[in-house]
């Protein structure tokens, strides 16, 4: 049977330098992850104050043996943000592209894309296989079965599927926290930096519904898809994309990598799971067709 | 100044004029008139897809009856129920009769009526939708429910377009009587 | 030097819309086929292909243009269903194909070169490297710019570029960056994406409760009305939510999009065409709202002053209130 590799995405929140040496030191030396997404995805805004921390920590991680990808803004919109996009394009690493704006410098090189960028079926892949995509990870609403028709219809690329954390679904011009606390995007003061899972959003009957992270929406919920390692091997899914959270993201690797191999049950690895101090219910409609909010694992 | 959802409402002698008692002959009559429209302008119904089948109840809140609507091409059927039989349907839709008619030539907006809740919706909204956008396009006239075509039908539009905007009229200028009435 | 003069973009969602939007003065009119191919996919709305035919002849024969909004993203395994509605728009003799996804701009590149391509705003891009992409992958001749740049965004974006522009004027704002949103699948299983549709009618419940009318999206409460009082639609982002101990419309107010009075700025920003949003709206509304547009547009091209949009539609503006969106910074 081949190898179901796991891929730790990118930090969606805005996660002080200490905080990322701390969690990446961590992944570096315990978790059984292939791959490390490094980056901030979300906010320009945020760059300043994580850009010097990333030479340690990439540092850090290929020397614990892991794989370090760099992903690129969601939305560059600024000279310096579309700039920070070009530049990572450059790096000899893998990319992760997030938005149309790194096509141009990085097409011809071997990339990612991630789950910002809208690939929903088998032509769009090929498009961006021929331009250099290796790894596909697609839109988050995708299912399953879907991304199983496009893997198995392009087996010259790897697809990979988002399996735990907060679904990212949605960007925005505008900042929800600046507009919680009665603040403009432009002076924002950083009050993200509060909710390192994200602040919740709930509807008027207290329903939990959403998670608003700056610019980003997410699901209140989380998504825990824990396929059995044979299906994903019949639909030609190699990799599973594990998006950090707050939550022990080492224990989070071990359970998905069990899984994996085969040593623990789906309905195992979700009850491990749901012991976890998570910031939401787990959920998986999406990878089953349904919506995203729904339950359909039954454990 | 009018309050809010004062939407004008049929004067008192006008209401007379209909008849009060369910099951006269204007339910046969209708569906006559929608399946020879059916025959006439088949695509019109098309753009109804899946919800041709659907039960649409109207019911005009200043009449003493509601009509019962299914607007399947040359299969339509109109029927004059009692407001009790009127909750037995996909879709309700309630409102003053000349804002019913307003919205089925055009003259009025659908949305801007319900928003305003001028017009009351209940049941499966994608119905309505499907039924208000074949509406939209259908442009329909007078005539055209009538079956009636050339100068005949051009006088019957502008005899009931006008007669029914001096109804408009008369009720907006009395929206109070006609409340009470 | 004269620029050229800019082109009013009007919406149709059903062919009477297409006649009425010729007649008010509409340069172009943008529509779609009924079916998951198009972004306002809702029930008996849109065009066959025999509509769209005759709705290209009747715009042609009045001197407008007509685009084809094919501006989702092909369902896997289903690519070919994508493909033959570009096929039949370019067949039926239509001006542009608006469109998004890779596959389909790809598809219309190398099998229609006559007709124009352009870049839907479901395709989200605001920058000069993604646009200049799209330019040299597929030719596209012009870009629907997302919702969410400010006038001096527009303006160094349409100097760094040589495609045209198309800003939207008025209409259902989106605060999310469009083709990027999956808010509506999350709680509905269907989205402006994959199906065209946010928000979708059949999920859309008005529950008469103590506290008021519920306004609910597949069962999560979006808003409450007292009674007696105007409702509104359900649309996720447009909701009342509680977070961090307050409520409010956090993502947006229940508010629509009129840049009337920034008419002559989006011109001086260099921005070919003006699209109105709401392919869902009546014949009435569009109408009146083209007729408006088109006054205002001829005023400011005859160098006048920019004629009092907002008065003009005072009766659409009824209820709604109305912002000129991220074209303002303070927006954001």
């Amino acid at each position: 049977m081949s190898e179901i590799a796991l891929t730790l995405g990118p930090v969606f929140f805005h996660w002080p330098p200490d905080r990322l040496l701390d969690f990446y030191r961590r992944i570096a030396d315990e978790a059984p992850i292939e791959r490390v997404h490094l980056g901030e995805v979300v906010c320009g805004k945020r760059m300043p104050f994580s850009d010097p921390a990333w030479p340690a920590i990439i540092e850090r991680l290929e020397r614990g043996g892991k794989q370090v990808v760099l992903s690129t803004l969601a939305a560059p919109a600024t000279v310096r943000e579309r700039r920070s996009v070009e530049d990572l394009c450059a790096d000899d690493r893998l990319v992760e592209i997030n938005d149309v704006s790194g096509l141009p410098s990085r097409s011809g090189k071997p990339f990612v894309t991630g789950p910002f960028l809208n690939v929903y079926n088998e032509a769009s892949a090929k498009f961006l296989i021929q331009l250099g995509a290796q790894t596909i990870c697609p839109p988050v609403e995708l299912s399953f079965a879907a991304i199983g028709v496009m893997s198995l219809k392009c087996p010259e690329a790897e697809f990979e599927i988002f399996a735990f954390g907060r679904l990212p679904l949605a960007l925005s011009g505008r900042c929800y926290h600046a507009r919680i606390h009665g603040l403009h995007k432009d002076s924002c003061q950083f009050t993200c930096e509060k909710d390192p899972d994200g602040l919740s959003v709930d509807t008027l009957d207290d329903q939990q519904f959403l998670a608003v992270n700056g610019v980003q929406t997410l699901s209140n919920q989380v998504q825990a898809f824990c396929p059995a390692p044979a299906a994903l091997a019949a639909k030609g899914v190699r990799r599973l994309r594990l998006s950090p959270q707050t939550c022990d993201m080492v224990e989070v690797a071990r359970i998905y990598r069990r899984l994996a191999d085969g040593k623990e049950e789906p309905k195992d690895a979700r009850f491990a799971l749901s012991c976890l101090d998570l910031p939401g219910i787990l959920v998986d409609g999406y990878a089953h067709a349904r919506p995203g909010w729904q339950v359909t694992a039954t454990a | 100044m009018r309050p809010l959802n004062a939407e004008p409402m049929l004067p008192g002698f006008v209401r007379h004029l209909f008849p009060t008692v369910a099951g006269l002959p204007l339910g046969p009559l209708l569906t006559l008139s929608l399946r020879a429209l059916a025959g006439r302008r088949p695509g019109l119904f098309e753009r109804l897809g899946e919800y041709r089948s659907a039960c649409f109840v109207i019911d005009p809140v200043d009449l003493a009856f509601a009509f019962r609507v299914v607007p399947d091409g040359q299969r339509s059927s109109v029927r004059v129920v009692s407001k009790d039989e009127a909750a037995q349907s996909d879709v309700l839709i309630k409102g003053p009769l000349l804002t019913l008619l307003g919205l089925l030539d055009g003259t009025l907006d659908g949305d801007a009526m319900f928003f305003s809740r001028i017009i009351s919706i209940s049941g499966r909204t994608e119905a309505v939708l499907a039924l208000r956008n074949t509406i939209e396009d259908a442009e329909l006239r007078p005539a055209d429910l009538l079956g009636l075509r050339g100068s005949l039908a051009r006088c019957v539009d502008t005899g009931v377009l006008g007669a029914l905007g001096v109804a408009r009229r008369l009720a907006e200028n009395n929206p109070s009587e006609a409340r009470k009435a | 030097m004269t620029m050229t003069r800019m082109e009013l973009v009007c919406p149709a969602g059903t062919p009477a819309t297409l006649r009425a939007a010729v007649q008010a003065g509409a340069d172009a009119v943008y529509c779609g086929f009924r079916d998951e191919t198009n972004a306002r996919n809702f029930p008996g709305l849109n065009f066959s292909r025999d509509e769209l035919a005759e709705g290209v002849r009747f715009a042609h024969d009045h001197g407008s243009k007509v685009l084809v909004a094919i501006n989702t993203f092909a369902r896997v395994d289903d690519v070919d269903t994508w493909k033959k509605a570009a096929d039949s728009a370019a067949e039926s003799g239509a001006d542009a194909i608006i469109a998004a996804d890779f596959a389909v701009l790809d598809h219309v590149a190398r099998n229609h070169k006559q007709i124009r391509l352009h870049l839907s705003v479901q395709a989200a891009a605001a920058t000069p490297e993604a646009i200049g992409f799209y330019a040299a992958q597929f030719g596209i001749r012009r870009v629907v710019l997302p919702r969410v740049l400010s006038l001096q965004e527009i303006t160094a974006l349409n100097r760094a570029i040589d495609v045209e522009t198309e800003a939207f004027v008025f209409g259902g704002l989106c605060v999310m960056i469009e083709g990027r949103c999956y808010l509506s699948s999350y709680a509905t299983g269907k989205s402006p994406n994959l199906n065209g549709v946010c928000s979708p009618p059949e999920m859309v419940s008005y529950d008469e409760e103590p506290s008021g009318t519920t306004a609910r999206l597949s069962g999560f409460t979006i808003d409450r009305y007292e009674r007696g009082q105007p409702v509104g639609y359900p649309t996720l982002c447009k909701g009342k939510f509680k977070a961090d101990g307050k409520t409010s419309h956090l993502f947006e107010d229940p508010v629509s999009l009129n840049a009337g009075g920034m008419i002559s700025g989006l011109k001086a920003a260099g921005v070919t065409a003006l699209k109105i949003e709401g392919r869902q709206r009546g014949k009435g509304y569009v109408s009146e709202v083209v007729r408006a547009f088109r006054k205002a547009v001829d005023a400011v091209e005859k160098g006048g002053d920019a004629i009092d949009v907002d008065r003009l539609l005072a009766g659409q503006s009824e209820g709604a209130r109305q912002t000129a969106g991220a074209y303002e910074k303070k927006w954001r």
